[in-house]
């Protein structure tokens, strides 16, 4: 996060951690500030009340795509220099299904979970202690694990290499399923706010 | 047309936008074409009068006892001179290979030789190549030698050289070195400029080979 003037050596480690304690405040202050410290705000959106943190990814996504692909059009970036992810298909994807089975029981994303316990909720005080504990029971268990934590390796794979079709069509195919998906989440959201209704409470 | 887009709603304004850009990207062109790379000799010759493009053995053997591990050592002599005495943490490849090391752009590389003059060379060939973060080692092997494995005091030392001396003393211990003592300590100092291949090239290079065995110790 401290790219490029990290990697560049225009500061060491140091210096480093303190830029990204700021930028941890900072994100963890906005964060609490559009509501992501409430564990019902965060669960409301697997309900399909409340689909403010799915809006809130995909304006981050968008904005980012958009940003790099005209900066660097324009030869203000250079995206060979990007740091790319490394793909591990099956890993990922059994990650990813813990994660998001961990998010719709706990109530909490690692991150928000942090902004939940700085304003004292017990819930997130909990949900880090199970993260941490998790850690722990992962680091233990690594030699076990290692060999699926490095299977079905893809290298650092980009959407256009790996559909074989061009850069600019892959944003604008990525664009149109942002539009959409805003269209299609306010459109949820009010039928779910006016079945509610209909129910008596 | 711009009445309509008056009259949207803020989040509708950027879906539009949204649109817009995204559509046009389709017709852009590849983003990679901005990542051509041009070499600067303005800038280039900047860097090297300000000696920024160097690294002092006394700062590499700081960053090592740290156990930094942000920047990639490279010793670009042969596989030979390698396995008879390298810097610790430092990875052999030829100059022909170097494109080829995998290497990140981003990356810290700090470079040595025997001497300066590669180095110099394979710093040239990564700029050119668009590598942001590519230092040398300043002096090269022999440098680190002289100020690492075997420091000398000068023959008057004004008191900030003795109490550089008596910190590089404890650097020297730390690789395996030995600091260097009394008046003859500069008369036996090897010149960067000299080949190093007479007796007290292999002499160094046997008693510098002390550091990996201790490294594997640890």
């Amino acid at each position: 996060m401290n790219a490029p003037f990290y990697k560049f050596g225009l500061f060491g480690d140091n210096v480093s951690l303190i830029v990204a304690f700021f930028i941890g405040i900072g994100f963890g202050f906005f964060l609490e500030r559009a509501g992501f410290g409430s564990a019902r705000k965060l669960t409301a959106q697997f309900y399909f009340t409340d689909l403010t943190v799915f809006k809130v990814m995909f304006t981050a996504i968008i904005t980012a795509m958009l940003g790099l692909f005209y900066l660097s059009w324009m030869g203000l970036v250079d995206l060979s220099l990007v740091y790319l992810t490394p793909t591990y298909l099956l890993p990922q994807v059994a990650g990813g299904i813990i994660l998001g089975v961990g998010f719709v029981v706990g109530g909490y994303c690692p991150g928000t979970s942090c902004v939940a316990v700085s304003t004292g909720k017990l819930d997130g005080v909990v949900y880090l202690l199970g993260v941490i504990a998790g850690i722990v029971v992962f680091g233990e268990l690594f030699p076990l694990l290692g060999d699926f934590y490095t299977a079905t390796p893809m290298g650092q794979i980009t959407l256009p290499k790996l559909l074989n079709v061009p850069y600019g069509l892959v944003v604008f195919l990525v664009s149109l399923l942002a539009v959409g998906g805003f269209a299609g989440a306010t459109w949820v959201e009010k039928k779910m706010a006016s079945r509610k209704g209909e129910q008596p409470l | 047309m711009k009445r309509i887009f008056e009259n949207l709603r803020p989040t509708h304004k950027a879906g539009v936008l949204v649109g817009i850009l995204g559509f046009i990207a389709t017709f852009a062109g590849s983003p990679y074409q901005g990542s051509q790379f041009t070499i600067d000799a303005q800038e280039l010759a900047r860097v090297v009068e300000a000696t920024t493009d160097h690294v002092n053995p006394e700062e590499l053997a700081d960053w090592i006892i740290q156990g930094k591990t942000d920047f990639r050592l490279i010793d670009l002599r042969t596989a030979q001179e390698y396995g008879e005495y390298h810097i610790p943490g430092a990875e052999n490849t030829g100059l022909t290979a170097l494109p080829d090391a995998g290497l990140q752009k981003t990356e810290k590389i700090v470079l040595y030789s025997e001497g300066g003059i590669h180095s110099a060379q394979a710093w040239f060939l990564l700029k050119a190549k668009g590598y942001l973060a590519v230092y040398m080692l300043f002096g090269g092997l022999g440098g680190w030698k002289d100020e690492v494995l075997f420091p000398a005091l000068a023959d008057n030392p004004t008191p900030a050289q003795t109490v550089r001396f008596g910190r590089m003393k404890e650097v020297s211990k730390f690789f395996g070195g030995a600091p260097r003592t009394g008046a003859s300590g500069p008369a036996q100092t090897p010149s960067y400029t000299l080949p190093k291949v007479e007796i007290p090239q292999s002499v160094e290079a046997s008693s510098a080979r002390a550091p990996k065995k201790k490294k594997e110790g640890c």
